[in-house]
């Protein structure tokens, strides 16, 4: 990487928004990985790579809803950009299934839905 | 791309009853009625963050929130807001965001792994503004409008302390994050920490070209892996940027980061300890003057600022200072970052613009307590703060008020205690921590709280009479006054507001040897009451020290002698037979 200077900060970010497609991202800090978001992730990880999903599969830190933990957003284009809370397993690849793919919200997770 | 359905229906009930999958069938009844099936598709929420407002419906791309919505208005919403969209005025409700994410913006938002995220979220775009537009008199002009105060406890303004390291002539000059965050149950440095690293790191670079420090410390507790982790690749990412070491974005200004693990103890929390503790001594605190910020780390001007105070630079430069001061409440400007714990249905990490009340925290925030149990106080500021109790409820959250109650803001622990907890025993709790945690190097520090301790100690077994509040008071207000370091001065803060709100649960402790909310275990006496007993057993089945002693002929009864008041008899017995005294 050239190192970045003041001139081209900017540039630099225009460019990452232009890259920035579809995006799953899970809550992988300490609140995250105690209610068991570390198999979550590589669930999703690996039901989108088994699928070839355009979608990039991310980490982040805690939302604040500690109490809903595992958290997954998802933003994917054409269907509300949600939170789900309380994830396992079944849910990940539910998440999966019918949001990414099929373009349809999953019941009884959603805790958040958020309009661009 | 083109999405599948038209609108988007979330319900979910947020009443007593969960008549949830009842709506979501009506609703989709009628919209197959109306043919609307695939146009609009019907969800049923986990959670919407809204309580006790019954059915609760959102629709989504309008943004309409319905609320107390029955069976009857089910065919209404359907024609009005989803074949049309309209809104239903007499069901319509504007939900108050009472959050603001200003701090904790990036966390959850952005991935803390990639310093690309970072800077598509907006980041190290201050750092840039302030290194090209800004010189350093302008930063501290512009923090001052901003009324920035430390995050960390004492509330100190950030201008001056950055200011004051400024003025002083020296050969090198230091930068230290705090992130020795260890009171009892405060997680908001470790979440900002794991959340967003580089927020930090780039309010640590532009407090360093502000003093003219060329390097900085991130001391962080060894029992945060994953913070440490991700503050090490950060720092890793920014070097290769650009953002960090020599000529930084181009500039001339040169700065650098290292981490430095805590190693568990409470003390070096306390900024003289800390300093201590990186120069690689024994983590003892030192008289104060002089202050760090003329004479710090070895020897040198250091400015050391809290995780969260770091983590709101960013934000101010990006924002403006007059935008930041417009937030929050006349003697405290911004947000603050709570870790909202005890007995409240929704725990987790809040932040919100100081000056909201307790109430709206616990009740709005928080959704109210744990199965419907009746609110007793508030803690806040872990051991040094003190308990408020549920009458000061609409005090609003800032320095000040919290102090005249006796209590402070903190770090931002904030834990809700309901009627089961006994206030001698939350007293005795945070104690026992300062005793465990005593630096050792004054006597008001070593001696003084485990003289506390010890009364407290005295009081919850039934053994102490009146006058020892008296002298539990006297030892309380010695070390508030002769204590070396601000740990010391405070440790009695729990203790001393507990006797003030709530002094009648310490005499009923002490003259009638009871304690109400049944934690105090020497105080306690199952008993089986015969005329309730049904003669099951099952007490006895579950009696792990073997005392309760009978058969289903005779009935059962509890040795006093063997009884070890585990009170697992009184949680199992299904007739309320077992009564706790």
């Amino acid at each position: 990487m050239a190192k970045l200077t003041h001139q081209s900060l900017d540039s630099f970010r225009r460019e990452l928004e232009e890259n920035k497609g579809d995006w799953i991202k899970v809550g992988m800090s300490t609140c995250g990985i105690a209610a068991g978001a570390d198999e979550v992730y590589r669930v999703i990880n690996e039901e989108v790579q088994k699928r070839g999903l355009a979608v990039r599969v991310e980490k982040c830190g805690c939302a604040g809803m500690c109490y809903a933990e595992p958290l997954v957003e998802v933003c994917v284009e054409g269907v509300p950009r949600s939170v789900y809370g309380k994830v396992d397993k079944d849910t990940a690849l539910k998440i999966v299934d019918k949001h990414v793919s099929g373009k349809r919200l999953v019941n009884d997770h959603v805790f958040n839905v958020k309009v661009k | 791309m083109e999405a599948r359905y038209r609108k988007t229906l979330l319900l979910k009930d947020t009443g007593a009853l969960d008549r949830t999958k009842e709506f979501f069938n009506l609703f989709l009844e009628r919209l197959r009625e109306e043919g609307l099936q695939e146009e609009v598709q019907v969800v049923r929420a986990g959670d919407l963050g809204m309580y006790g407002y019954g059915l609760v419906v959102k629709i989504l791309p309008d943004e309409y929130t319905y609320v107390n919505v029955e069976a009857k208005d089910v065919p209404k919403i359907v024609q009005t807001s989803l074949k049309k969209s309209n809104p239903v005025q007499d069901l319509l409700y504007t939900p108050r965001e009472k959050q603001m994410r200003v701090v904790l913006k990036n966390c959850g938002e952005v991935d803390p792994e990639s310093v690309d995220d970072y800077i598509l979220h907006g980041g190290y775009g201050a750092l840039k503004k302030v290194l090209t537009e800004f010189t350093p008199e302008q930063v501290i002009d512009e923090l001052k409008t901003s009324g920035l105060r430390g995050r960390g406890g004492g509330g100190f303004p950030t201008w001056m302390k950055w200011n004051f390291a400024r003025k002083v002539e020296a050969a090198e000059k230091y930068i230290i994050c705090n992130g020795d965050e260890g009171d009892p149950g405060a997680y908001m440095d470790r979440s900002v920490l794991e959340g967003d690293p580089h927020a930090v790191l780039e309010g640590m670079i532009i407090a360093g070209y502000t003093v003219g420090a060329s390097k900085g410390f991130l001391y962080i507790r060894a029992e945060y892996p994953l913070a440490i982790e991700r503050i090490q690749r950060a720092i890793a990412q920014a070097q290769d940027y650009g953002l960090l070491g020599g000529n930084i974005l181009g500039t001339e200004f040169q700065f650098d980061l290292e981490i430095r693990l805590g190693a568990g103890a409470f003390v070096c929390g306390e900024e003289t300890a800390l300093i201590a503790s990186v120069e690689g001594k024994r983590g003892y605190p030192s008289p104060r003057p002089p202050y760090p910020s003329v004479k710090g780390l070895w020897g040198m001007p250091t400015v050391i600022n809290n995780v969260e105070t770091l983590a709101n630079i960013p934000v101010i430069f990006d924002r403006g200072g007059a935008w930041f001061s417009g937030i929050g409440s006349q003697t405290a400007k911004g947000t603050k970052v709570f870790a909202l714990t005890g007995k409240v249905k929704n725990s987790g990490l809040i932040e919100v613009p100081m000056g909201i009340t307790l109430r709206e925290i616990v009740y709005e925030i928080g959704g109210g307590l744990s199965e419907g149990k009746k609110l007793k106080a508030v803690q806040t500021g872990g051991p040094s703060g003190g308990v408020i109790p549920d009458k000061f409820l609409d005090t609003p959250v800032d320095y000040e008020h919290l102090m005249e109650l006796g209590s402070i803001m903190g770090s931002g622990g904030m834990i809700v205690i309901d009627e089961e907890d006994c206030m001698v025993d939350i007293a005795k709790f945070y104690l026992n921590f300062c005793v465990d945690e005593a630096c050792g190097k004054c006597s008001p520090g070593r001696i003084g709280t485990f003289q506390m301790r010890n009364y407290l100690q005295k009081i919850s077994s039934g053994q102490a009479g009146e006058d020892d509040l008296d002298k539990l008071e006297a030892i309380c207000r010695a070390t508030k006054k002769a204590a070396l370091c601000g740990l010391g001065q405070t440790a009695p803060n729990p203790t001393l507001s507990t006797l003030r709100f709530f002094r009648e649960e310490y005499l009923e402790h002490i003259r009638e040897r009871r304690c109400r909310a049944g934690k105090c275990i020497d105080l306690l006496r199952y008993k089986i009451k015969q005329e309730k007993c049904k003669r099951c057993g099952v007490c006895a089945m579950h009696c792990p020290v073997n005392a309760i002693s009978g058969s289903r002929e005779e009935g059962y009864r509890i040795d006093v002698e063997k009884c070890v008041k585990c009170g697992q008899c009184f949680e199992v017995c299904k007739f309320d037979a077992v009564t706790r005294e």
